[in-house]
């Protein structure tokens, strides 16, 4: 017995309908409800079958379709309607056609983003660290965990910048809490406040600087060391509460 | 190239005096200024510089600035050169041409990783062109949450609030940064390509090429 496994990912209960709309040659602007009723159904069971999870945002759409249906059955008085009722077809139609324009325009712009990679540029050539220096002191120590990644991910893209050439094969092998230890032994030489391009310095390749990262985000969340980013999203340590 | 550096400058007297000295001297070379501003483009890198920020350093007004990037970016489109100026979300700096790339994939042997998911996609799409506009307007037009993907794109700096709607409790608003139109490509939001319109004359295939 064989069996088949169809991998199609839909972004949504209004991709999956356009996928079955199209599948089923069916007139989005003339859309026959109840084939397209079915046909989700199908699509949800199947899904099921595959003991793949349904998100509820399926389920949501789902029970909009079978409203339309079941109010269908349902006999109706024509003075109920009113002018500006949206029956429940032509707002889903409205919806799956607003939806089709940004799928389109995305590839569009997907065009062009992947285009922009292709124009390479390089860093600033003004040592900031030794400008903002001064100012550090003064400021609160702050920032969520979203800073700090946009901020790691700036000193991982100027370190390649700055190294691009330099290729090695060898790994070392370094845990985090290695790394914590490292760290703490290194602190009582580093000066009160100390940049995250200080504590890499000793770092050779990016599985390090990983492993770095990984310790000083297990040494903030023990507030053995504090951080705060500034304006240039380079980030800034200090010692923490927890600090002995 | 922020405030601080501004006052910096400013409170450095002897500094001043010779960039007065120095200034004299390029306004009575025309020529010169391009020059300078093609120096300050190359220092700042992949950080850019607005147009604000040229004109405040070379002291000329934003029309003349405008002029002189103009031509530098004339000059730099010559097939002579590798390297391009770019004003993506009117931010200038120098690139190389899209041309060089696959020489710099030989010369560093690897290949470019940066991709976005069809749901980031989607996401930014909606934004940038419905900007400002509330995560519940984004989910009713994607029909999926979008809370873990604001986030994500939050972090990755495409997108920003733009302070609260007036709607019932006051919603966030997002829309688009400039590292967003940087990474499309996009000099302002009116570059964006235009959305298709769909229409029930139009032949139904034309939906779904």
């Amino acid at each position: 017995m064989g069996f088949e496994v169809e991998t199609l990912k839909f972004e949504g209960p209004l991709d999956l309908m356009l996928h079955l709309i199209h599948e089923q040659q069916l007139d989005i602007f003339d859309l026959d409800m109840e084939v397209l009723t079915d046909q989700y159904i199908n699509y949800l069971h199947s899904m099921e079958e595959l003991h793949l999870e349904i998100e509820s945002e399926y389920l949501v759409e789902l029970a909009t379709l079978i409203e339309y249906k079941s109010k269908k059955l349902l006999p109706k008085k024509e003075d109920e309607l009113e002018d500006d009722y949206e029956d429940p077809k032509d707002r889903l139609v409205r919806r799956l056609l607003e939806y089709q324009k940004y799928k389109e325009v995305s590839k569009t712009l997907y065009d062009s983003y992947l285009e922009r990679q292709d124009q390479l540029s390089k860093p600033l050539s003004v040592d900031e660290i030794a400008k903002h220096r001064n100012d550090l002191e003064a400021q609160k120590l702050e920032g969520d965990p979203y800073d700090l990644l946009k901020a790691m991910n700036k000193v991982l893209r100027r370190l390649q910048l700055t190294r691009p050439l330099d290729i090695k094969f060898t790994q070392k092998e370094l845990s985090p809490e290695d790394r914590i230890l490292q760290i703490k032994a290194r602190l009582k030489d580093l000066p009160e406040t100390f940049s995250f391009d200080t504590l890499i310095e000793d770092c050779e390749s990016l599985h390090e600087y990983v492993i770095t990262f990984i310790a000083i985000l297990d040494m903030a969340k023990d507030h053995y060391l504090a951080f705060t980013i500034d304006d240039n999203e380079n980030i800034w340590f200090s010692r923490g509460s927890n600090h002995d | 190239m922020d405030g601080k550096e501004k006052k910096a400058w400013r409170e450095t007297p002897s500094l001043v005096k010779k960039v007065e000295v120095l200034r004299k001297e390029t306004v009575a070379q025309p020529g010169n200024i391009e020059a300078v501003v093609e120096g300050l483009l190359y220092i700042v890198g992949e950080d850019g510089a607005r147009v604000e920020q040229i004109a405040m350093a070379i002291d000329k007004s934003l029309e003349d600035t405008n002029i002189i990037l103009e031509n530098i970016q004339r000059k730099y489109a010559s097939e002579l050169y590798g390297i391009e100026l770019v004003g993506y979300g009117s931010v200038y700096k120098f690139v190389t041409k899209k041309d060089i790339y696959p020489y710099a994939q030989i010369l560093f042997g690897e290949a470019k990783t940066s991709t976005l998911s069809q749901a980031a996609l989607e996401t930014l799409a909606i934004i940038a062109y419905k900007q400002p506009i509330t995560r519940v307007e984004i989910e009713e037009l994607r029909g999926v949450s979008a809370d873990i993907m604001l986030r994500k794109l939050q972090a990755r700096n495409l997108i920003r609030e733009a302070g609260r709607s007036n709607a019932p409790g006051r919603p966030i608003l997002y829309e688009v940064t400039e590292e967003f139109m940087d990474s499309f490509k996009l000099y302002t939001l009116n570059e964006l390509p235009d959305l298709p319109e769909y229409s029930k004359d139009e032949e139904s295939d034309n939906l779904f090429e």
